[in-house]
């Protein structure tokens, strides 16, 4: 019988679909008994109805630079990525693993700083990361939690092996993606889903309020959570509204709230009422105009005195960024040794820092071969894929990292595995990582999956959705039988 | 609930109203036509009054010479540049829904969504030059639709207040500007020749009225008993005194009747005209002039609308020392979110027709 598959080439990367020509992996086999059987034209069917529940429901990103704000949805491909139970298993531990010795890491670089008092990592390179809030330290932050929400990247290399490729520790996004796919593909193939044991996701948002409401102040048995949102012309305020509603907490503005007797309160129509938990997506240097940027409009003049003195919680705490500076990230398995006294489940992408003056070396002899990152950017910018560049703008880089070498750090080019996406009228391969996202409350949890990201363009290696990438519903299974 | 919430919710539901008022206004004015026959040789005494009813005179006029069937219509309907049509309404109401989403059920918000993602459609504009009738009800019927999930889906509590606020002030003031179309027209009943029956049959249907009225009145098509149903008859719903009632009865609900002397604004402004129009008769009223006294009557829902947001958003009702925050804090002139009412400007913007 002709499959959908049956022109489908893995080519030479690792598939997360096949192990070669026309040999799914097993935990892929009922997927392709179904979806292989389907018509291009009755799946392409399928993939218009997907995305027109998407526009409808407006689960969209804003596009700057149109006097209308056009919103686009965020490219969605139907066919799911696959996570059988044993891979996923040593997955979630290695992310508890590393939420938590990078929790132990900032709370003591906020107070004691002991490990670079014994030199396990170079105190130079962490105090001079440009996301190091000094005007922290010493200040006791709930429970000794800095990263409450993570969104930890991970790839695989043409092997099939996890790696971290990112910590995100600040203010992660694309929570709402996942959930917002699950639901897709609950309408689009809702046999598919009963006939798999895949692991629901959609307790998210209760864990996340559970997650936020372990940081309320002592003896606030009930607490105001909000969420602070930089406002409607935000890229990502579907995402911030949506996870309001997943929690049942109002999502406010910084001109919605307000400093009294140094408790911070919302503007309501029966007058003020107090927060006590702020999931803020907003950054650390637009939260308050009196501590950080003095012009940000969108922050809480007086917020970070609040939380100074503990009436109010933050999550993401103030100056996670340090954890987060890709060149502190290449300290992170030392890390793990130092607090744990374990080896690294998933082991970190080799890193070479441009602030070692030997690797520096190594860097900019090698340029065309590396990956290289500013150390501070996120959403793919600031970033020279050494294969695909030109000499111009090798050159361009070498200067940048001469003059600044603190600032940007360089890994070889991952081959990241692919996955079949659907193109027009057949399935091609394209590459993929994966997003999950790890809560760090009372205990740590971790949703299963979480947001599979898919590089559209063909032979794109770059994932974000500013850069042109899509996303997929990732199943996690119970069990592999 | 957040005052800048309570805010959005509210003009979400008056731009929603507002929309569909106007399409109804466009289908009738187009029967109406259908049904004039000669008199209707002259266009512009019929599609004048439109641009009238929703205050876009000035900016018509700016652009066309003469009201001509064609444009009006296209004007209030889909104009990019008018921005009161039917489409710029319904966006409006719509980016309002989304600062709110969350706080509004699912179903409402793509219920709005999907009304704006039709009327930015090349399909919708093809239709509306084509089968017109087709566009406009389609519009009233997704407003309906809206205020029938808007009632089957939201808790009966603050959000419910001010969608029903938005909708009875919004309702209210178009009522008495379509009133107020007819108010030069003479009351003569025919056989007189000053008579205009087609006129106030349209009037009636303008309010989606005709049928209530009949079974209301025995006296048919008499000017002033149509007038006296939509201005002061208590239990049709799109007459400015349900829509009175309706309010205070609202507002009650959202804050407490209070004692007289720390009654809330709005309440106090809403009950005053709630008992004038319980109690005025259609002599009165006639005995000040139509026009005037329906002047009169926009400015009192317009005050009303004032100290709604007065009260709910800016707090000036509040205590000293609340009060004092509301004035101390620019937060609601920043950055504006173009549904903040932050501004004097904004304000006057979003109430002008």
């Amino acid at each position: 019988m002709s499959s959908l598959f049956d022109d489908y080439q893995p080519g030479s990367f690792f598939d997360e679909m096949f192990s070669a020509a026309h040999e799914p992996r097993g935990h892929y086999e009922s997927i392709m008994d179904s979806i292989g059987t389907l018509t291009p034209s009755e799946y392409a069917a399928r993939q218009r109805t997907a995305d027109a529940v998407f526009l409808r429901q407006g689960v969209t990103f804003t596009v700057y630079g149109d006097d209308q704000g056009t919103e686009r949805i965020f490219p969605f491909d139907l066919m799911p990525r696959i996570i059988p139970h044993k891979e996923w298993e040593r997955v979630e531990a290695g992310l508890i693993q590393r939420i938590t010795a990078l929790n132990l890491f900032l709370n003591d670089v906020y107070h004691g700083q002991q490990i670079l008092a014994d030199k396990v990592v170079p105190a130079d390179l962490v105090l001079s990361a440009s996301h190091y809030r000094p005007e922290f330290k010493g200040i006791k932050v709930p429970h000794g939690i800095y990263i409450h929400i993570c969104g930890t990247d991970l790839v695989r290399d043409d092997k099939g092996e996890y790696f971290v490729l990112e910590d995100n520790g600040r203010c992660p996004s694309g929570a709402s993606y996942m959930l917002e796919n699950r639901n897709a593909m609950k309408r689009t193939f809702p046999g598919l889903l009963q006939s798999l044991p895949v692991r629901p996701v959609d307790a998210y948002g209760s864990m996340l309020r559970e997650t936020l409401a372990h940081l309320a102040p002592p003896g606030v048995i009930d607490p105001n959570i909000v969420v602070l949102t930089p406002g409607v012309f935000n890229s990502a305020y579907f995402e911030h509204c949506y996870l309001a509603k997943q929690m049942g907490v109002p999502i406010v503005e910084g001109r919605d709230l307000i400093l009294k007797n140094g408790r911070v309160f919302m503007r309501t129509t029966n007058g003020l009422q107090q927060v006590h938990v702020i999931y803020r997506r907003i950054d650390d240097d637009f939260l308050d105009p009196l501590v950080f940027r003095k012009d940000s409009l969108l922050g809480v003049p007086g917020l970070v005195s609040a939380y100074q003195q503990g009436h109010v919680a933050l999550a993401n705490s103030i100056g996670t960024g340090v954890a987060d500076d890709k060149a502190v990230y290449a300290l992170v398995p030392k890390m793990i040794k130092y607090y744990l006294d374990q080896d690294p489940i998933l082991p970190n992408v080799p890193t070479y820092l441009g602030v070692d003056p030997k690797e520096c070396g190594y860097i900019l002899d090698n340029l065309p071969n590396l990956v290289v990152k500013a150390v501070n950017e996120s959403g793919g910018y600031g970033m020279l894929m050494g294969p695909h560049s030109t000499k111009e703008e090798q050159d361009e880089f070498a200067k940048r990292i001469a003059a600044n070498p603190r600032n940007y750090i360089a890994q070889p080019v991952l081959q990241l595995s692919r996955h079949p996406v659907f193109q027009g009228d057949h399935f091609e391969g394209r590459h993929i990582d994966l997003r999950p996202y790890v809560l760090y409350g009372d205990r740590v949890r971790v949703v299963p999956g979480g947001l599979t990201r898919v590089a559209l363009k063909k032979g794109s290696l770059v994932v974000n959705s500013s850069q042109g990438g899509g996303s997929k519903d990732t199943w996690v299974l119970w069990d592999d039988e | 609930m957040l005052s800048r919430v309570a805010d959005s919710i509210y003009w979400m539901a008056r731009y929603m109203e507002r929309a569909e008022n106007l399409a109804r206004l466009l289908l009738s004015t187009q029967d109406l036509l259908l049904d004039a026959g000669a008199e209707a040789a002259d266009e512009s005494q019929f599609w004048g009054p439109l641009l009238m009813t929703t205050g876009d005179e000035e900016v018509y006029f700016a652009a066309h010479p003469e009201a001509e069937g064609a444009t009006v219509a296209d004007f209030l309907a889909l104009s990019p540049k008018n921005p009161n049509c039917i489409l710029n309404c319904v966006r409006t109401a719509r980016e309002n829904a989304r600062t709110i989403r969350d706080q509004i059920s699912d179903e409402m918000w793509e219920c709005i969504n999907s009304l704006r993602l039709f009327l930015e459609s090349p399909e919708a504009a093809a239709m509306h030059r084509y089968q017109s009738a087709a566009f406009y009800e389609k519009v009233l019927i997704a407003s309906y639709q809206f205020q029938g999930i808007a009632s089957s889906t939201t808790p009966r509590d603050e959000i419910w207040y001010f969608l029903r606020l938005g909708m009875c002030i919004e309702r209210a003031d178009k009522t008495s500007r379509l009133i107020d179309t007819c108010s030069a027209i003479s009351l003569d009943m025919p056989p007189s020749p000053l008579a205009r029956p087609l006129r106030w049959a349209a009037l009636l249907r303008s309010c989606s009225a005709w049928h209530a009225f009949q079974a209301y009145s025995s006296n048919k098509l008499d000017p002033v008993k149509i007038i006296e149903y939509l201005l002061l008859d208590e239990t049709f719903p799109r007459s400015v005194a349900w829509c009175v009632e309706a309010l205070h009865n609202t507002l009650t609900a959202l804050c407490g009747s209070g004692r007289l002397d720390d009654m809330k604004s709005p309440i106090r402004a809403c009950g005053r005209l709630r008992a004038d129009i319980a109690y005025i008769t259609m002599p009165d009223v006639l005995k000040e002039g139509l026009h005037e006294y329906i002047d009169r009557l926009q400015e009192k829902l317009n005050d009303i609308g004032q100290t709604i947001y007065e009260t709910f958003v800016r707090y000036s009702d509040a205590t000293p020392a609340d009060s004092e925050i509301a004035a101390a804090t620019p937060v609601l002139a920043a950055h504006g979110a173009f549904h903040t009412l932050a501004g004097a400007d904004m304000q006057i913007q979003q109430q002008q027709q």
